[in-house]
């Protein structure tokens, strides 16, 4: 017979339901919180609403509306501040240059760069931002420090920054922060501030090529295709010979496409062989079609017989912009499914042109 | 034997059974919420993690880092719907993508219409086989403007795992995802779900992205337009469940690195790595659970360093069944589906070398998952049972009703506070008390129902019974909520 | 800096502006009718094509990041309407080439990306004005 003592059910069931009341009483504060406060904003922001929108559209012709923002104080203050910022994503020229000078008379910015050793994460990762945007040049040093931070959000939020400030000085900082064992900094972030950075991050980039991971290599290498780094192709050809990584020697293989002369076609072409991964020899066979050099042609005549139907098509998509040496490679194989598919695209492309 | 001696004697069975395995049942039962319940946990967390995230959030374009999609389109009789389907998937806003339709030996218009539609032009292209596919294809078409990003293949028909895989092997972009001709995504659906390899593109090598239930909702031309709940009490039960174990079960389990089970509507992979591992295994019913659990088994025997993440950002949208008939079918082969896939994998528990997958996440999913419904009906059955003989008391009974049920109740509302805090993607008091009165009722009946199901599915399994996929009547999307 | 030459009788030109933010859909709506220009502003994109049905403006500005329906599903729409012509500017977050290629081959006139400043939008939709005229 089993007996469970009465005050054990009691007391389990009264738990289990009053957790459950509980719970949907958390829903409903949850939601009416979030309610609340948006509204409560709302009428914060709202006598300062109409200026706010005169300057950023440009209209504050008599600068009554500037003026109306810099007075702002207390809470409102807070509120219209927030607004700026996420204005200053959207709006550039005079009036944000206008909507900067506002922030920093509220203190806004000299607070936003204590906030940066603040012990939220939210209040770091914002600041961070405001920053960027006030285009605050001064705090690139503490920004940089802040590349290193142990949450993710900031770290993204210091590279944004000086992407937007566009110091080079901090391009080096930026790439070695993404190999960092526990604290990397995402390659994505890290390739859109370097992109936003102005010319001298060549050596920058140099240096990111013989970095000892892998994730650093592969950015340099996709940066240097973008910017038409031409000074490290023999760096690019190094790693697509001899990198550990596959998707580095593929990010390479297109860079070199990219950026290479006839004499890269050498090290492309080896890369198409047999033995090396599919999907490098595919990357090879297509970078060497962008290079647009007819010394190719030899090489992807070769592949035209390949057994994968993918490489040998890509081999005819190439050839077909090499000019009429590539032309008069594709006749010995005009009746390959290759060949044939290759020419019906690209009749088709230019149809529609 | 007289009556009393038949019910003497039952009652004596059950005492022994109930001696034997009451507290392990009832024991059994507390593990189970409180497994789930550890999982909210560690899903609060995270969500606290994403509205860190969304308070910081930054706009991300994808810049030359988004890795190109190929967008896998599986289609059977899917003449209702593809069309748009197919617009709306090439129309998402992503830098590199592109639509590849197979036309799994369809007998309806399917083919017409995407013929017609798109302008479609034979293409004599010969497919790679690195996914070795059985069937014969038919035909390889482009549209004739040459530069929408379309791939129709035709093939004879053998099932959507070839399919698949065919597609695999067409794809030009160096990632796959897997959809269904119904799935509708997020416009942005692929910047979220790219995001992951875009930060770490030496060592991810697959993510999911959440899928919600669509019923209810409004659709126009292929897009969410507006958020709305299902009007029937069989999909909004759906909605719940989905709540609760698709987004904080999966969240939950990547915090712990234990991520194992990609949703069928919705995973990314490397296209190199699912055609290293083999592609989709044909004859098996869990196809992406198959594909991830091979990833991990593959990617640890070879010591490689890889990640693989899920995105709880709602990325894809479904519709689910509004019958029970469909329902049914779907339970059968979801847990058939998982049953064989532990099965097949069952070499990977407890070794060292799979970590936290090989300790944790499949002892979890063979105790918790797979023995549930089992353990569920067994309860359901024995505790009336020995109530009604008199072998335990009403206490008992109710203690036992409490902590199965009532547990789970409150399981679920720890789901809808977090999903709320997260998301609010139901803009209505309307929608927060049907959900709540979901989560109740998802226990009366619905639960019991499922569990017998999946039994019947684990049990067609075992006998070896070869399985016959349900239909699911499509009626198309735009306009009509179910 | 009015668009309106001429007939001072004429109504005042419209035009529709799409976005979900409210900021910019304020900003700009404030800035065009400054210019003499009538505005509907709209919210999201189905928003903005019942909008259009309804009333069809002289020119549209729409955002491309909205909800539901995008402004390049609104252009698709409108191109495919029996008001196709009407001059179309899209709004855009950061230039991704992607997106600007799909603008243009949708159809749109003109493309402004953010952050941008409504000195130069008033511009383009000034030029875009005169052109269809």
């Amino acid at each position: 017979m089993v007996v469970i003592g009465g005050a054990l059910v009691v007391g389990a069931t009264v738990a289990v339901l009053g957790a459950c009341v509980l719970l949907v009483l958390l829903v409903v504060a949850v939601r009416a919180r979030r309610q609340l406060r948006q509204r409560r904003d709302e009428m914060l922001l709202s006598p300062l609403r109409p200026p706010l929108i005169t300057v950023a559209a440009g209209e504050d012709d008599d600068g009554t509306a500037v003026h109306t923002l810099r007075r702002a104080a207390g809470d409102s203050r807070t509120v219209l501040d927030r607004n700026i910022v996420g204005l200053l994503t959207k709006i550039r020229g005079v009036p944000a240059e206008q909507l900067v000078g506002v922030l920093e008379k509220h203190g806004a910015v000299h607070a936003a760069a204590r906030e940066l050793t603040s012990r939220s994460t939210v209040r770091r990762a914002r600041a961070a931002q405001v920053l960027g945007l006030a285009r605050a040049g001064d705090t690139v040093p503490l920004l940089v420090r802040a590349l290193d931070d142990e949450a993710v959000e900031v770290r993204n939020s210091a590279a944004y920054a000086l992407g937007l400030i566009g110091d080079a000085a901090a391009a080096g900082p930026v790439l070695s922060a993404i190999g960092h064992p526990e604290r990397g900094l995402p390659a994505a972030t890290a390739a859109e501030t370097l992109q936003s950075m102005g010319v001298g991050i060549s050596e920058v980039l140099r240096a990111g090529l013989h970095d000892a991971h892998p994730r650093t290599r592969m950015v340099a290498a996709h940066l240097s295709g973008e910017r038409s780094f031409t000074r490290g192709l023999p760096d690019l050809r190094h790693l697509l010979d001899h990198d550990a990584d596959v998707t580095v020697r593929e990010t390479c293989a297109a860079a070199i496409g990219r950026l290479g002369r006839a004499e890269d076609v050498e090290v492309l072409a080896r890369h198409t062989g047999q033995d090396e991964p599919l999907s490098l020899r595919r990357a090879c066979t297509t970078a060497l079609g962008e290079l647009g050099d007819p010394a190719a042609v030899p090489a992807l005549a070769g592949l035209l017989v390949d057994p994968d139907p993918r490489l040998a098509e890509l081999a005819a998509t190439a050839l077909l912009g090499l000019g009429p040496r590539g032309r008069e490679a594709l006749v010995a194989h005009e009746d390959g499914p290759a060949v044939r598919s290759a020419r019906l695209m690209a009749s088709l492309q230019r149809a529609s042109a | 034997m007289s009556w009393e001696g038949f019910v003497s004697g039952l009652r004596s069975a059950v005492v022994w059974v109930m001696d034997a395995a009451s507290v392990p049942v009832l024991v059994y039962f507390v593990l189970i919420n409180t497994s789930l319940l550890v999982l909210v946990v560690l899903a609060y967390l995270e969500f606290r993690a994403q509205e860190r995230r969304r308070a910081t959030a930054l706009s991300w374009q994808g810049a030359g880092l988004a890795p190109g999609v190929s967008l896998l389109v599986p289609a059977y009789n899917e003449e209702a719907g593809i069309v748009t389907a197919v617009k709306s998937f090439l129309t998402l806003r992503y830098p590199r993508h592109e639509v590849v339709v197979i036309d799994d030996g369809s007998t309806d218009q399917t083919f017409a219409r995407l013929e017609e539609a798109f302008d479609l032009v034979p293409l004599p292209r010969e497919l790679p086989q690195e996914i070795p596919v059985r069937a014969r294809v038919l035909g390889v078409f482009v549209p004739r403007d040459g530069r929408t990003r379309l791939l129709v293949v035709r093939k004879e028909n053998s099932g959507k795992t070839e399919a698949l895989n065919l597609g695999v092997n067409a794809a030009n972009e160096p990632l796959v995802a897997m959809l269904d001709g119904d799935s509708i995504l997020e416009p942005d659906g692929l910047l979220h779900v790219t995001r992951p390899f875009a930060d770490d593109p030496t060592r991810m090598v697959a993510t999911g992205g959440a899928i919600r239930p669509v019923n209810g909702s409004r659709v126009v031309s292929g897009r969410i337009v507006r958020v709305d709940m299902p009007q029937t009490w069989l999909p909004r039960i759906q909605l719940v469940e989905y709540l609760r174990a698709f987004l904080l079960g999966r969240t939950g389990w990547s915090r712990l690195g234990g991520l194992i089970l990609i949703s069928g509507a919705f995973g990314l992979f490397r296209r190199d790595v699912v055609v290293e591992v083999g592609g989709l295994e044909p004859g098996t019913i869990g196809e992406d659970f198959e594909l991830v659990m091979r990833i991990h088994k593959r990617l640890r025997d070879e010591g490689r360093d890889y990640r693989i993440e899920f995105v709880p950002e709602p990325v894809s949208w479904t519709e689910v069944p509004v019958t029970a008939k469909v329902l049914r079918n779907q339970r059968r082969r979801w847990h058939r589906g998982l049953w064989e896939t532990l099965w097949a994998y069952r070499s990977m528990l407890f070794r060292p070398r799979y970590g936290r997958i090989g300790w944790l996440a499949l002892p979890y999913y063979w105790l918790f998952e797979l023995a549930a419904p089992l353990l569920e009906l067994f309860g359901i059955v024995i505790v009336p049972l020995a109530l009604l003989l008199g072998v335990v008391n009403v206490s008992f009974a109710v203690l036992f009703l409490v902590l199965a049920y009532g547990y789970a109740v409150l399981v679920t509302l720890s789901a809808m506070v977090v999903d709320e805090w997260a998301f609010h993607k139901h803009d209505r008091w309307r929608a927060i008390s049907q959900t709540i009165v979901a989560s109740v009722l998802e226990n009366i009946g619905y639960r019991q129902a499922t569990a017998w199901w999946r039994l019947e599915g684990w049990w067609a399994s075992l006998r070896g019974r070869r399985h016959v996929w349900g239909v699911m009547t499509r009626t198309g999307f735009d306009e009509d909520p179910a | 800096m009015s668009a309106l030459a001429g007939d001072p009788d004429a109504s005042p030109v419209r035009v529709l502006v799409a976005d979900d933010d409210a900021d910019i859909r304020d900003l700009v709506e404030f800035k065009l009718t400054q210019a003499g220009y009538a505005v509907e502003a709209v919210a999201d994109g189905i928003g903005a094509w019942e909008a259009f049905a309804a009333n069809p403006p002289q020119l549209a500005v729409l955002d491309v990041m909205m909800p539901g329906l995008s402004g390049i599903d609104v252009l698709r729409k409108i191109r495919e309407s029996e008001f196709a012509s009407v001059p179309v500017l899209l709004l855009s977050a950061k230039s991704r080439d992607s997106d600007v290629d799909t603008g243009f081959e949708v159809g749109a006139d003109d493309y402004v990306i953010k952050p941008f400043s409504p000195r130069e939008l008033l511009h383009r939709v000034n030029g875009m004005l005169a052109r269809a005229r």
